[in-house]
């Protein structure tokens, strides 16, 4: 395991030792829980409504983990996979932590993540050691933080690419994670790679940062780089990106993001979470106006060698088949496998190779099956397997001729279900399955209308103009499932019927899949859950009946306008009473009578917790470890934390002033007594119990003790001495936060100034 | 052994006619009656899954469902907390929660008698590799709590022992002892 993410779980479980003694409030511990992607879940405040009543779930212990979040409950552990990446030695380990800690099924969301549900927090720390073995993290999956970057599943074997995306994306991953510039945004961020304009699989328009690769010719060489779109979104308020440069250098796009993620963490709302996204602040300041700090900002980033670095990696980039190149006899397939592979299967730009998709209902994979089909990718691809934004599997690099022998794999793994991409293959999130904010049955709807389509397909009654659209559901209007990028997108809404609730689904039409997610389908009105099966006969049908030679639906969509579909909606829409008929008085797949009571809080904003706060608990974290290694008897170690721990809190207070601090101790004591000793902030005269000079001395003194003879008592004396350090940058802090607090209760919701944090 | 979290699986004999889709009600309205010793929470459809977990009631100390892993349909039961007592108790305890639901379920009018749990046939999965790999060593060392369990479990008759050879899976031991035994009995023994 990487000595970097060893050390990552170390200090997350020493959290969540903290956190059981009381030492962490919840509001700090829910961030750093869900920067470590362990989400909360439904149910998680000890509230379910039964179908008869609320219920109060009697959890073992009062304990939180966050607001409103009990400790005993299960949640969901998120899991990021860069670029969708996976090796079989990695789908070995999400088989394994997935039947241990979770219920034997991975979930492939729309994110290129995997994600586990009904994870106990006591079990995350040997969950993530686990996949760190495997070089896997889940730092920053959730929380206001960059998550996933995503890329084209195909990127490196696509035929229509400008170039292989995947070196830089991976590049852009790692470069992100963890960055100091990106702990203090006041929202999640997201990042795609796309290797053309024309395809959906990288879906630019929709992210906060979207990098489409492109070539240019200059002074006789061939030169590459990317445009880069910003503001994208989807959401309740879906917002197209807008171009930001229509030419970036390969070697400029980890400074400009970085340089964007610092605007958008200084400008960005933090107290609105509705309005915390970028499209927002972009919206606010204008794309101009967002353009010229970005690049003001780029101009004053300290120089970092990984800039450029990574295009070593990436000329070095290569993909391993697994197998040598070889033709297939298409004419000798049988039908079963050619239906097949006239949906799943993909012809690599490279001859002799191609790309197969592994569809998986609703994104769900069980144990068992992922670990066999890691057994065929060792067999049939080596390393190239990759999770898709339409939550399927793709094994790249197989050998043409390898196919029926491949098909007869999958098969045996219940894994050669056709129609990838098709209108059976339908995307859905969570919904109430598992979310916290879900109003309908999302995958309970999904898995009825797939379950019909295939049956449908099979007896061979979809025409194929119908059979080439996308249904995508969310269960509310978050849009995790893309509702708003499908042909027919459903997100999940209430109506009040009769004095009842009654579960329904608010219908889109029209959105664009293609040109990396380029059009919104447009919101239409409501059916109810139970109706929308035969509501989607009826509006393909009428499809099929109205529809111009070679006419996609979208474009009949916007032919016979809203006013038309609206009527088609309407005809839909009527609910009988609750006394005559009960059945659509209940969502999919669940019988209890509809409520949304059970609606709490989302944690996808998470907290706002400012860095401060995180770098205090780090510095005690780090004193806790002193304790420990005095306990140990092992007094320089001992000694080295605590200095080290003090070193940590000072950090964090100078770069409340001064963000581009860096991690060189000098800098930091140096900075520190300048700005916090010499002016006598620190030991500002009301900070009662802290107030005296002298616990900054400690630090100070400790610093300057360069050739220092390490003893056991000088050990524990530190140790006391940065515990009190550290409680006075506490106290410090606190001093520090009332006044600005109250002003800002009181401040407009003005942007701050640019030079408030660029000093 | 220190090892808390882990599966039994009591084999149906007859189920494949069963319609998964209606154990869902059926768990809902065991949350609301509090059908089960455990702290019952929500219920799982995996039913799109081929061979899969199929519907999963979700408790607190484990999970419950009528597993259709390997295409064979069975009641299993899941700890996921720390269990008290020896291993031989610990085991008797999770097939105590196993017999329960399947003794609940095949009793169940929506099912119709559709669903035949004979007992005689188990199967035992460590759901712990960190505690319990699938190795030669620890096996050796789950094996005489095995047996305690089993002996207490089919009160003396006979039985077969066969364990799962490929080291990717979770040490799984199948068991099937002679005859069927009715669920009731084998509950009393576990009691």
């Amino acid at each position: 395991m990487p000595v970097n993410l060893a050390r990552e779980i170390e200090v997350y479980e020493g959290q969540i030792e903290l956190k059981k003694q009381g030492k962490i409030e919840d509001k700090l511990f829910g961030e750093a829980r869900l920067r470590r992607g362990a989400y909360g879940q439904r149910y998680d405040n000890g509230q379910r409504h039964d179908g008869i009543t609320h219920r109060s779930l009697p959890f073992p212990t009062q304990a939180s983990k966050g607001t409103e979040t009990m400790w005993d409950a299960p949640g969901m552990q998120r899991i990021k996979i860069p670029f969708g990446g996976l090796n079989p030695d990695q789908m070995d380990v999400l088989a394994d932590v997935a039947e241990e800690y979770s219920d034997a099924v991975c979930h492939i969301t729309t994110r290129q993540d995997v994600q586990l549900h009904y994870v106990h927090i006591e079990d995350t720390p040997d969950l993530m050691r686990r996949l760190a073995s495997a070089g896997i993290t889940t730092r920053e999956a959730c929380g206001n933080a960059v998550r996933n970057v995503t890329a084209c599943s195909i990127a490196g074997v696509c035929r229509c690419e400008a170039f292989d995306t995947t070196p830089y994306a991976k590049a852009m991953a790692y470069h992100l994670l963890g960055h100091p510039d990106t702990q203090d945004m006041g929202r999640k961020f997201k990042v795609a790679f796309s290797g053309c304009k024309t395809s959906s699989c990288g879906l630019t328009n929709i992210h906060d940062l979207g990098f489409i690769a492109k070539t240019w010719q200059s002074n006789g060489a061939t030169h590459r780089g990317f445009e880069v779109v910003i503001g994208g979104g989807l959401g309740a308020v879906p917002y197209d990106a807008q171009l930001f440069d229509a030419t970036v250098p390969e070697e400029e796009i980890l400074p400009l993001a970085q340089a964007t993620c610092r605007v958008f963490a200084r400008l960005g709302e933090k107290r609105n979470r509705g309005r915390a996204r970028l499209k927002f602040l972009i919206e606010k300041i204008g794309v101009e106006e967002f353009r010229r700090r970005v690049l003001e900002e780029r101009k004053v980033l300290r120089p970092d060698p990984r800039w450029t670095d990574y295009l070593k990696d990436v000329e070095r980039y290569h993909e391993a088949p697994a197998k040598a190149s070889s033709n297939l006899d298409l004419a000798t397939l049988d039908p079963e496998l050619e239906a097949w592979r006239t949906t799943n299967v993909y012809a690599q730009r490279q001859a002799g190779y191609v790309a197969a998709t592994v569809t998986l209902p609703l994104g769900d994979i069980t144990s068992w099956q992922m670990r066999r089909l890691a057994d065929v990718a060792r067999r049939y691809v080596g390393d190239n397997v990759r999770t898709t934004v339409e939550q399927n599997l793709i094994l790249r690099w197989v050998s043409e001729a390898d196919l029926p022998a491949l098909y007869a794999e999958l098969k045996r793994l219940d894994l050669a279900l056709g129609g990838a991409g098709k209108i059976e293959d339908v995307v859905s999130c969570p919904g109430t399955d598992t979310c916290k904010l879900g109003i309908a049955a999302s995958r309970g709807l999904a898995a009825e209308l797939h379950e019909r389509l295939v049956e449908r397909q099979k007896r061979g009654e979809i025409d194929p103009a119908v059979r080439d659209m996308h249904i995508k559901t969310s269960g509310c209007f978050n849009s995790c499932g893309h509702h708003h990028l499908a042909d027919i997108g459903f997100y999940g809404v209430s109506r009040k019927v009769g004095g009842a609730t009654v579960p329904h689904f608010r219908v889109l039409m029209g959105g664009e899949w293609a040109n990396n997610g380029a059009t919104y389908g447009l919101t239409i009105g409501a059916v109810p859950s139970k109706r929308i099966p035969e509501f989607i006969d009826h509006v393909t049908q009428r499809y099929l009946a109205g529809r111009r030679p070679g006419e996609r639906f979208k474009d009949f969509v916007g032919r016979i306008g809203k006013k038309a579909l609206k009527e088609m909606v309407d005809v839909f829409s009527s609910v009988p009473p609750y006394a005559l008929d009960r059945t659509l008085y209940s969502d999919w797949r669940d019988p209890r009578e509809f409520t949304i009571s059970d609606i709490t809080t989302g944690e996808c904003a998470g907290e706002v917790v400012p860095q401060i706060e995180f770098d205090l608990q780090a510095a005690e974290q780090r004193n806790f470890e002193a304790q420990v290694h005095l306990e140990q008897n092992e007094f320089q170690k001992a000694d080295e934390a605590a200095y080290q721990s003090m070193l940590i809190a000072a950090k964090g207070l100078v770069r409340t002033q001064l963000w581009d601090l860096g991690d060189d101790p000098d800098r930091i004591v140096a900075e520190f007594k300048t700005r916090f000793y010499d002016t006598q902030l620190f030991q500002s005269p009301d900070a009662g119990q802290y107030s005296g000079g002298k616990f900054a001395l400690y630090m100070l003194n400790r610093h300057a003790d360069v050739d220092r003879a390490f003893a056991p008592d000088k050990a524990r004396h530190l140790v006391e001495e940065a515990q009190l350090f550290i409680e006075a940058a506490y106290g410090y802090y606190q001093r520090m936060s009332e006044p600005r607090a109250q002003a800002k209760t009181k401040a407009a919701v003005d942007l701050p100034e640019m030079a408030e944090a660029a000093i | 052994m220190d090892l808390h979290k882990f599966g039994i699986k009591f084999f149906a004999a007859s189920a494949d006619g069963i319609d998964i889709l209606k154990l869902i009600p059926i768990y809902h309205r065991w949350i609301q009656h509090s059908a089960l010793e455990d702290l019952l929470i929500d219920v799982a459809d995996y039913s799109h899954v081929p061979a899969g977990p199929g519907v999963m009631l979700i408790a607190h100390e484990g999970n419950y469902a009528l597993d259709e892993t390997g295409h064979e349909r069975g009641v299993v039961y899941y700890s996921k907390q720390r269990l008290a007592g020896e291993l031989p108790e610990r085991l008797a305890r999770v097939a105590r929660r196993a017999l329960k639901a399947a003794q609940l379920m095949s009793e169940d009018a929506e099912l119709d008698g559709a669903l035949r749990v004979p007992g005689n046939r188990l199967e035992f999965y460590a759901n712990d590799r960190l505690a319990a790999p699938n190795t030669d060593a620890a096996y050796a060392e789950l094996e005489p709590a095995l047996k305690a369990f089993l002996d207490r479990l089919y009160a003396g008759a006979r039985y077969t022992l066969a364990r799962e050879v490929d080291p990717k899976e979770r040490l799984t031991v199948r068991v099937e002892a002679e005859g069927d035994v009715p669920l009731e009995a084998l509950l009393a023994r576990v009691a």
